[in-house]
């Protein structure tokens, strides 16, 4: 039972956001969540949102100046 | 590095005894200072060139900060109610709205005391209706989702390095340029005649305050109704202090909220929305893509392309394009670079200024093809979501409600669009 890593660094709005999305539904039933690594500040206002709607809660790590580590595990 | 602390941060590891406080701040913060220097230093030269020329830089650097801080895309605003069911950006657009129009309303009421006489106050935002306003409210709306970023989306962003925004800019003044060549067929088939409504005409001031008050309290039901339909919304990331008590720990800490933490999008409206009433009341509302168009019409002038005569240009307000004929130098040009300095600054003290390149090369034509639909749709719809919307609404004048609604249908196939691409 692994994360899967998302990697949406350099992308435009609002394909951080659409990206995220995407792969949470395609997540199979034995992976645990999702690694998202960010550099647009926006994402952080409306993944963790997304996310509880799908049956994940969102941790948000900064990890750069400016990123973002946003660590999405199924509740 | 972690949010806790960029100075504690860079404290690790300097010898102690080391007694001045430059080395230790970490080097976005030391470009920050040196930013904010040069743009002290450029007021100080616009200053000695004309005041309001200072103003408008000072004016230009205060928009741009506060949208940095928030975040604030109006593409945004509209592009996430239909795409994520997220209202977090709108709600803050409607309390701007609801300040700039209990301040524009009183202005107003002092510009022209007796409204049922027909006078229009002159400097607001007072548009004809007709097929130009639907077709350029469209057609915003679809560029500004498409490029991921509406005209002061992609100036805030232009300040934090986003190359894409770079590029939707150039695509913007581009799309303006090319429909000053259409744009007297336009004033024949529907601006010449369109009707200009202001409220008070008909409601009073207080009538007319009133009414539109009512109606954002409306919009904001609306959204929030259609954001609970699809679950819970979490709300913003709350500012964690240093958890001590002291003097310093708490001055850090409130400095780090201003600086560093993202604002709530309704701080950032508000915030835009009371400087609209400031520079309203100072010589007119908050608009800059008739400025971009000033620049393309005097390069195609001097380059000898220029569209010629635009009949009726001069006589209408706002962000209608601008056929002024001045000087490179103007109080405006000076906002709009204000405002990719504002952005910069505040970029550089959060932490958050990267120069970043879309890996997909489709971004790019993504971000030019938006661009040029937001300049054509500012050109006919005389401004941009500031101009024909931000600044309309508090006008109180209906042009504005009539573009939003396009705007929005617009921002809605917008997003059709995009999810299709990928």
């Amino acid at each position: 039972m692994s994360l899967k890593q998302l990697d949406v660094r350099g992308e435009i709005c609002p394909y951080p956001m659409m990206k995220t999305v995407q792969a949470l539904k395609r997540l199979s039933a034995n992976e645990l969540g999702l690694e998202v690594i960010t550099d647009h500040a926006p994402a952080l206002e409306t993944i963790p949102t997304q996310a509880v709607r799908l049956g994940y809660t969102s941790v948000i790590e900064e990890t750069g100046s400016p990123e973002w580590t946003i660590t999405l595990t199924r509740k | 590095m972690s949010e806790q602390s960029t100075t504690e941060q860079a404290l690790t590891g300097i010898d102690a005894k080391q007694p001045s406080l430059w080395p230790r701040l970490a080097p976005n913060v030391r470009i920050g200072f040196l930013a904010a220097l040069a743009a002290l230093a450029l007021w100080m030269l616009a200053m000695g060139i004309d005041s309001q020329m200072g103003l408008f830089w000072a004016y230009g650097l205060a928009f741009g900060f506060v949208l940095q801080r928030s975040r604030f895309c109006f593409a945004s605003a509209f592009r996430d109610i239909f795409l994520l069911q997220h209202g977090r950006t709108m709600k803050g657009l409607l309390a701007g709205l609801a300040v700039a129009t209990l301040g524009f309303g009183l202005v107003m009421s002092k510009q022209v005391p007796n409204p049922t006489l027909g006078f229009l106050p002159p400097e607001a935002n007072v548009l004809p209706i007709g097929l130009h306003l639907v077709v350029g409210g469209l057609i915003f709306g679809i560029g500004m989702v498409v490029a991921g970023g509406c005209v002061s989306g992609s100036v805030y962003r232009m300040g934090e390095g986003y190359v894409a925004s770079w590029v939707s800019f150039g695509g913007i003044l581009v799309g303006l340029l090319l429909t000053t060549y259409t744009w007297n067929w336009w004033w024949d088939a529907s601006i010449a005649d369109g009707w200009r409504i202001w409220l008070p005409t008909y409601f009073g001031h207080g009538g007319a305050i009133a009414l539109t008050l009512l109606a954002l309290l409306g919009v904001y039901l609306l959204v929030v109704w259609w954001e609970s339909r699809s679950g819970m919304v979490i709300p913003e990331t709350p500012f964690v202090g240093s958890g001590d008590d002291n003097f310093r720990a708490r001055i850090g800490d409130n400095l780090r909220q201003f600086f560093v933490h993202g604002w709530p999008a309704v701080t950032g409206g508000v915030a835009l929305g009371a400087l609209n009433v400031l520079i309203f009341y100072t010589a007119h509302p908050w608009g800059f893509t008739g400025e971009l168009s000033r620049w393309m019409l005097g390069l195609s002038n001097v380059l000898g392309v220029g569209p010629g005569e635009l009949l009726g240009a001069a006589s209408l307000p706002g962000c209608t394009l601008d056929v002024s004929e001045s000087g490179f130098l103007n109080h405006m040009l000076f906002l709009v670079w204000g405002m990719v300095m504002g952005s910069f600054v505040a970029a550089l003290f959060a932490g958050e200024f990267k120069i970043r390149r879309p890996r997909q090369h489709r971004r790019y034509t993504q971000a030019a093809g938006g661009g040029l639909l937001m300049g054509a749709g500012a050109a006919l719809a005389m401004g941009c979501t500031i101009g024909a919307f931000f600044s309309a609404i508090p006008s109180l004048a209906l042009n504005g409600w009539v573009f939003a609604v396009f705007l929005a249908i617009g921002a809605w196939i917008g997003t059709q669009i995009i999810q299709r691409i990928d």
